[in-house]
């Protein structure tokens, strides 16, 4: 790969290389892996399990934490002596795996295989045959990840440190008492903290051995607030006492260290508390010698912790510039010479050598220490934290990508002049696009909208919960819905395709969590398509359904309601071919027209009625009872005069209980009782009977009131 | 005889390897580099002592190379001893002749791959 331009080099921008260490049986298979890698990666070559073992072994001697020194390891699994699995559980029990990520690549392709190496710790599974560049993504990927993972990790751990300095405040408090009790200037606790922080600051610069992390610098500085706690056991007479204390005075002054310590020690709760810890340490020690002739314990050098070497430093410096009963204060020269000759106790020498670099910083520090001042230093400290991590830029910069993607989004939005909506179930809020909220008069957040009266302003409470059962019920597989509803936008009713998809979980089993989506007017187009409807539904010139539809409306009524009792009616005019023929046309289509309306005011709202054709017209009616009454009166109301012609129909009538109940045998029924009602010479109207099927009339009707009788006498 | 061809006579898939590894020299290096891999010795001779896990890792090996290279009627017949050794088992009758007779092809392809760019 070295030499190869077709191979994008991924990983120019590393300053030092990486470590990567192949553990495979087989020389060429090492060497197909070594040769892909070995331009980007330093790469460590073992032969089988146990010669990894011994090389991880051999690093983490002088490398505790393995990640320092080793990337990645790229594991085989079948191996003489140990093999790849066997490798993985010594990893393990060692805790290794926790510092190294490791890579499997295997031709064992079985599942059992590859769910083992994922149980034991490894973070990826590369089956062989594998592909070159994915091999080399795949190693990129998996030691950034890692990094990354490690780095959050510490970050998250400094994030607490933050919680510390809000348990500081009470500290100061709790210190104060002490200092006032012994009659100190009340800034002691303030200034010993300062100084303690700026010499470990100097300290962590000059040396890694005491594992100086910013956090742990804070949580010194906090503790050191705590040092002299155990003086509150100490009679005021003796703290206070102007001369030299006597030998005994002296040994109770002493024992205020150990007593603070077991306060902490004493105290039921937080023990593992790491403030707790430290403050215990400097309690106990802040008066100990590096040359151990100090007390309570006599420690000796780094014996000591270096919290308490800190505190003890600085509590002999503040001690020395401050005015105390039993002297006058000295200068910060005179202060920090009388030190470092050794005049007021034994120090460490790097501890010194920090004193004695900083001492100008520390000179101009107590000159003007306040309570302001410390917190903008600790404002400083949180700075250079996040200065330290390098990934901050790189969560910034997504950040950035985050804002010009929603920004990007909203022009957008903006721009396409569409209702965007989201909806999420919990919290039960929509958000609508800018635009979208402007134009329904609606707010860009609604929380709640199932249950918000302005909501249903817009789309009705119905729709509104069919809609969201509509996206309830689909599924992650099927997702999108469409769906068609009215909207009011501020008054105006129009018709508008709601597209949307339904959000859901990725857990098991996935949860509805809400929706995305967005409102299209489609008003026009629908109103255009109802228009054609009509059109291709209804007769032109009358504005009556055509014959086509008319009997579709009858085929769904029969088959939707098949216990009623129908009537299906034919007429047409008489003598309408004279009409046509002495006024004209279009006299003739204005005759129809008339008719047509004379036939609509006389229906009822259910009933259905029909141009078939020429002056032929259908009605199509649901009835209970009296059927020969209603008949009757349409019939009559039908008839009269137009203009010069006067109108006059023959009717055929067929009912449903005495026949099949379908379409064509009403039709053929009604049109038998038509022809026998011109048969018996126009101008009345016919109910069908058996005896027509001969086209023989038997019961003709004219005049109305008595025909209805008739009928009635001749039916029982 | 080219590389294309070399693979044609070992029953390889010449475009699968380069796909994968993405670069004539690698495949060509390896290619001969296969030639002076111990696995096959160490097969023969774990077989003649019967020493059937030592001849399953070996057998293993020469299959895991095969695929990496794409030397497919290695691979595959390397696979099925493979797979018959696996647990310590004597191999089916057939399997390791195999193996040997596609080895042998192999090997002979590439000498001649060989003879031909020295040349």
């Amino acid at each position: 790969m070295n030499l190869d331009k077709d191979v994008i080099p991924l990983n120019n921008q590393k300053k030092k290389k990486e470590t990567i260490l192949i553990v495979d049986d087989s020389d060429l298979n090492r060497a197909i892996l070594s040769d892909m890698l070995a331009q980007d990666y330093n790469v460590l070559e073992a032969e089988n399990g146990q010669e990894g073992v011994d090389i991880l072994e051999e690093l983490s001697k002088d490398h505790p934490d393995l990640s320092s020194v080793l990337s990645l390891i790229l594991l085989d699994i079948v191996m003489p002596v140990m093999n790849g699995f066997q490798m993985l559980e010594i990893m393990r029990e060692r805790l290794w795996i926790e510092d190294v990520p490791v890579i499997m690549i295997s031709a064992e392709k079985d599942s059992a295989n590859i769910e083992r190496a994922y149980d034991l710790g490894v973070t990826d599974f590369i089956a062989r045959p594998f592909d070159a560049l994915i091999v080399h993504h795949r190693v990129i990927n998996t030691i950034l990840l890692d990094a990354k993972q490690k780095k959050l990790a510490s970050m998250v751990a400094d994030q607490i440190y933050e919680k510390e300095q809000r348990s500081s405040l009470m500290i100061d408090i709790l210190s104060h008492i002490v200092e006032f009790r012994n009659g100190e200037s009340g800034l002691h606790v303030l200034h010993v903290r300062t100084i303690t922080e700026m010499l470990l600051d100097r300290l962590a610069q000059k040396t890694s051995r005491y594992n100086l992390t910013p956090s742990v610098i804070s949580l010194i500085g906090t503790a050191s607030a705590l040092h002299d706690i155990g003086k509150i056991s100490v009679d005021e007479k003796i703290l206070n006492k102007p001369g030299r204390l006597t030998d005994e005075e002296f040994a109770i002054m002493k024992s205020h260290a150990k007593i603070g310590a077991d306060m902490l020690e004493g105290l039921s709760i937080h023990q593992n508390e790491p403030l707790v810890k430290v403050a215990y340490e400097i309690c106990r020690w802040h008066h100990e010698r590096y040359d151990g002739r100090g007390y309570p314990d006599g420690l000796k050098g780094d014996e000591i912790p270096i919290s308490a070497q800190m505190v003890a430093l600085a509590d002999v410096y503040d001690a020395l510039t401050s005015k105390r009963v039993y002297k006058p204060p000295f200068s910060h020269e005179q202060a920090v010479q009388m030190i470092a000759e050794g005049q007021c106790g034994a120090f460490n020498p790097l501890v010194l050598e920090c004193l004695t670099e900083i001492s100008e910083s520390i000179r101009d520090e107590m000159g003007s220490v306040d309570p302001t001042r410390q917190n903008r230093r600790e404002m400083q400290t949180v700075l250079q934290e996040m200065g330290r991590h390098e990934e901050l830029t790189a969560s910034e910069r997504t950040l950035q990508l985050l804002e010009h993607e929603r920004m990007k989004y909203s022009y957008f939005a903006a721009m396409s002049k569409e209702i965007q909506f989201e909806f999420t179930t919990s919290p039960a809020m929509v958000s609508l696009s800018t635009w979208g909220a402007k134009h329904l008069g609606l707010d860009e957040i609604i929380m709640d909208p199932l249950h918000s009266s302005k909501v249903f302003s817009v789309l009705d409470a119905d729709a509104c919960r069919s809609l969201s059962n509509t996206l309830r019920s689909t599924s992650p597989d099927q997702p999108d819905i469409s769906f068609d509803c009215q909207l009011n936008y501020q008054g105006d009713l129009r018709w508008t395709r709601i597209v949307a998809r339904a959000v859901w979980s990725s857990d098991e089993p996935p949860r509805y969590t809400g929706a995305l989506g967005k409102a299209i007017d489609i008003h026009d187009s629908r109103m255009r398509l109802d228009n054609l409807e009509r059109l291709a539904s209804h007769d032109t010139l009358t504005g009556l359904l055509n014959h086509a539809y008319a009997k579709k409306r009858i085929l769904e009524r029969i088959t939707s309601r098949p216990g009623s009792s129908y009537a299906m009616v034919i007429f047409d005019l008489d003598h309408f071919k004279s009409a046509n023929d002495n006024y004209g046309h279009s006299f003739g289509d204005q005759v129809l027209i008339y008719l047509a309306d004379l036939l609509r005011q006389s229906i009822r709202g259910g009933d259905i009625a029909a141009r078939a054709g020429g002056d032929e017209f259908v009605i199509f009616l649901e009835y209970k009872e009296e059927i020969e009454t209603i008949i009757d009166r349409i019939f009559h109301s039908l008839c009269g005069q137009y203009k010069d012609f006067p109108i006059s129909i023959s009717m055929g009538v067929a009912l449903s209980p005495a026949l099949p109940r379908d379409y064509d045998s009403l039709f053929h029924a009604a049109d038998q009782a038509l022809y026998t009602a011109k048969r018996s010479g126009r101008g009345r109207y016919c109910f069908y009977d058996d005896t027509m099927s001969n086209t023989f009339c038997a019961t003709v009707r004219h005049d109305a009131p008595d025909a209805a009788e008739h009928q009635k006498e001749e039916r029982t | 005889m080219t590389l294309q061809e070399c693979y044609a006579a070992m029953g390889g898939d010449y475009n699968d390897a380069i796909g994968r590894l993405r670069s004539e020299r690698l495949v060509q290096k390896f290619v001969l580099k296969f030639a002076e891999d111990g696995s096959y010795s160490l097969l023969q001779s774990s077989l003649a002592d019967s020493n059937y896990d030592e001849a399953f890792r070996a057998a293993h090996t020469i299959k895991g190379v095969c695929q990496n290279l794409s030397l497919t009627r290695l691979a595959d017949s390397s696979s099925a001893l493979c797979e018959s050794l696996r647990g310590g088992t004597p191999p089916a009758s057939g399997l390791a002749e195999q193996v040997s007779t596609d080895y042998q092809e192999t090997i002979s392809a590439i000498q001649t791959f060989r003879e031909g760019i020295s040349g």
